[in-house]
């Protein structure tokens, strides 16, 4: 059987930063999936788990410190200089916040333009030409064209990031917490956008986010990160329905979900603590110390990263075998469906 | 009625908040009304803008007078605020009204512990000694859920994390065992798994001390597990008011509605989400009438007439001359709610 080429792949990718003589963080530490073509792959994380260090090192904003990042089986560190300038065009990022993203001092059309500008493969009257068709693409009128970002709402700055990363045609777009700055209603309208790219220009997204109920609308496959390190992954269904990692479970029951008092099922499971340093991490399963189901083993032994199902991966010592609950979620999705 | 046995615990009317602007003034909110009990959780939500956290700050009394005004009334078991003389105001503030920020670092001082911001506070409205002081920090340390107290009362801010920050607000504004807090955003800046246990926190503990809390969030799955009645502005209005439950499945105001319906969890997997077209006005260029009018898909020439709240069943307001007669879709499909 030939399977498909990942898009982009990580083989026990570490990104360390040292941070005095004797000190070094991991922010990313032995990470390894798959990314498919035409996938949406999102990966959650709390603040400090390393989720946007992984998400730099998937666009080469970051180099590895240990392991690869593949884009199409590739190392794209062994390419020149000038290669990498060129390959990096297909790997595009948006950010969470379009008022850093954007500068003050210059008009939206230049700020679409920009990209092209700097890859200087077009004539001038060609880049506005193209910017204009992707302003357009994400609904911003031409009359936006000469306007400053501060005559724009925060939606529509959104819209402006991704009309530029969209002039370059990428085939990877990283959305790292691309919706968090933004109201509902206009999260839902940006959300809606990005899907109808994707069907449009085949795009593959990696969406980073803390958002569980965005990463379950529009995933695929998920990827839990707590302190550097994966805890599972899988099909967003399966990990929603059947968590694995008790981890999961935790961060999936303490998801708010708006529904009336009658009809919400499950129990809530409240961790206890907060994340631990991720300098010096605990020994052994780094989730340990907040771990309802914590034995003598998950100090001792460091569990193993395992397929316990088919596309199912987890790293827990007791995975498949603890009573986590259904998520909030998936009770929703079964509301609703 | 429940209402005209009790008397109300807060009791905000027609409560219009203006700003200063060069010459003139741009008014921020309009009309704000609403009514809570003594020890009930009320959620405020809106997006960004609707005139939320203005109207907690109005009825905390903490608008720089020189640069605002307010109009209407907001009496706490009947004394009004906005005539009160800043003295009595302030003796008030901290002791019956308290508040908590989203952001704990910005709102804690850093040059002092933890401790020493709880004491001040409990020794600025109560006579007790110094020693009084500390021990009852500690308690209050300890009833929001930070491991060894005696020890983390002279830790200062930056020592804590984001999580243990939000408690000490929390015992601060808690330490004179208020009748009202108004938690705004408390728990944006904090992680899910955080989020849950502060939430947690300060819903036993406005439970054991019969205390009433105004919780101003954007998010409706939060309000939903912390809240019994809801009030939601847009802006700088309130458009509707009522139960938590009634309004999830049976929205009475189309923004209500819409907004509910934007939320990605509720919505099938992949599946288009409902986004309310349009913008929210600009102050200055508010539509006649309704004020959500032009983004609403149910509207009628007779919505560009002045709104006023009116009753509806189950008990609740509404600010929409439409709400009779539609019938909309909550957190669930109009079928499914049924």
């Amino acid at each position: 059987m030939t399977a498909p080429q990942p898009l982009v792949a990580t083989r026990d990718l570490g990104v360390h930063f040292r941070l005095s003589r004797n000190t070094v963080l991991k922010a990313v530490d032995r990470v390894s999936f798959d990314v498919m073509p035409g996938e949406t792959f999102g990966i959650i994380g709390e603040s400090g788990s390393g989720k946007t260090t992984l998400g730099r090192a998937l666009v080469c904003l970051e180099a590895p410190s240990a392991g690869q990042v593949l884009h199409q089986g590739r190392d794209p560190y062994a390419l020149s200089r000038r290669q990498l300038r060129q390959h990096r065009r297909n790997y595009q990022v948006v950010f969470q916040d379009p008022n850093a993203a954007l500068d003050p001092r210059m008009t939206i059309l230049r700020s679409v333009r920009e990209p092209l500008d700097v890859a200087a493969t077009m004539p001038r009257a060609q880049r506005d030409e193209v910017a204009m068709q992707a302003m357009e693409r994400v609904g911003l009128s031409p009359e936006f064209a000469t306007r400053y970002p501060h005559e724009l709402s925060g939606g529509q700055k959104q819209r402006v990031c991704i009309a530029r990363v969209l002039t370059l045609r990428p085939s990877v777009i990283v959305c790292d917490e691309a919706v968090a700055a933004l109201d509902v209603s206009i999260q839902a309208d940006i959300l809606n956008l990005l899907a109808d790219l994707q069907r449009e220009f085949g795009l593959t997204y990696i969406f980073i986010t803390h958002n569980l109920g965005v990463v379950g609308h529009i995933s695929d496959r998920v990827a839990v990160m707590y302190l550097g390190r994966l805890v599972e992954m899988g099909e967003t269904e399966a990990v929603l329905a059947r968590p694995l990692h008790p981890y999961t479970d935790a961060l999936l029951s303490a998801e708010p979900v708006a529904l009336p008092s009658h009809m919400r099922t499950s129990q809530r499971v409240i961790l206890s603590g907060e994340l631990p340093s991720p300098v010096s991490p605990p020994s052994g399963c780094r989730f340990r110390t907040r771990c309802r189901f914590a034995q003598d083993l998950c100090a001792a032994k460091e569990p193993e990263w395992s397929e316990v199902e088919p596309g199912h991966w987890a790293a827990c010592h007791f995975a498949g075998t603890l009573p986590v609950s259904s998520s909030p979620l998936q009770g929703v999705a079964e509301v609703v469906a | 009625m429940d209402h005209a046995v009790k008397q109300p615990l807060l009791e905000v009317n027609k409560l219009s908040a203006f700003f200063r602007a060069g010459r003139g003034e741009v008014q921020v909110t309009r009309d704000v009304s609403f009514t809570m009990a003594p020890g009930e959780m009320v959620g405020l939500v809106g997006e960004s803008g609707c005139g939320k956290t203005v109207t907690g700050l109005a009825l905390m009394g903490l608008l720089p007078p020189a640069s605002s005004r307010l109009e209407g009334q907001i009496l706490l078991q009947g004394q009004d605020l906005i005539t009160m003389a800043p003295a009595t105001k302030r003796r008030l503030r901290g002791r019956r009204i308290s508040m908590i920020f989203q952001e704990p670092m910005s709102a804690l001082d850093p040059v002092f512990t933890i401790g020493h911001q709880i004491s001040e506070t409990l020794r600025a409205h109560q006579d007790v000694s110094r020693a009084e002081a500390r021990n009852r920090a500690i308690e209050a340390l300890a009833r929001v859920g930070i491991p060894e107290p005696a020890l983390r009362y002279d830790a200062y801010p930056h020592q804590l994390s984001g999580g243990m920050r939000q408690r000490a607000m929390i015992a601060i504004a808690l330490v004179c065992e208020p009748q009202l807090l108004i938690a705004d955003e408390p728990t944006t800046a904090l992680d899910v798994t955080v989020q849950a246990q502060i939430v947690d926190v300060l819903g036993e503990l406005c439970a054991r001390m019969g205390m009433a809390m105004l919780f101003i969030t954007h998010d409706l799955g939060l309000v939903s597990q912390t809240c019994s009645r809801l009030v939601t502005m847009y802006a700088g209005e309130v458009v509707e008011e009522g139960q938590v439950d009634d309004i999830l499945l049976r929205p009475r105001h189309p923004y209500s509605s819409g907004l509910l319906r934007s939320l990605p969890a509720l919505t099938q997997r992949k599946a288009r989400l409902p986004a309310i077209p349009g913008r929210v006005p600009v102050r200055g260029d508010m539509p006649p009438g309704c004020r959500f009018h032009p983004r609403c898909a149910h509207a009628q020439p007779e919505c560009t007439a002045p709104q006023p709240l009116r009753a509806v069943q189950p008990p609740g307001e509404v600010r929409c001359c439409r709400a009779k007669e539609l019938i909309l879709p909550g957190v669930l499909p109009v079928e499914r709610a049924a």
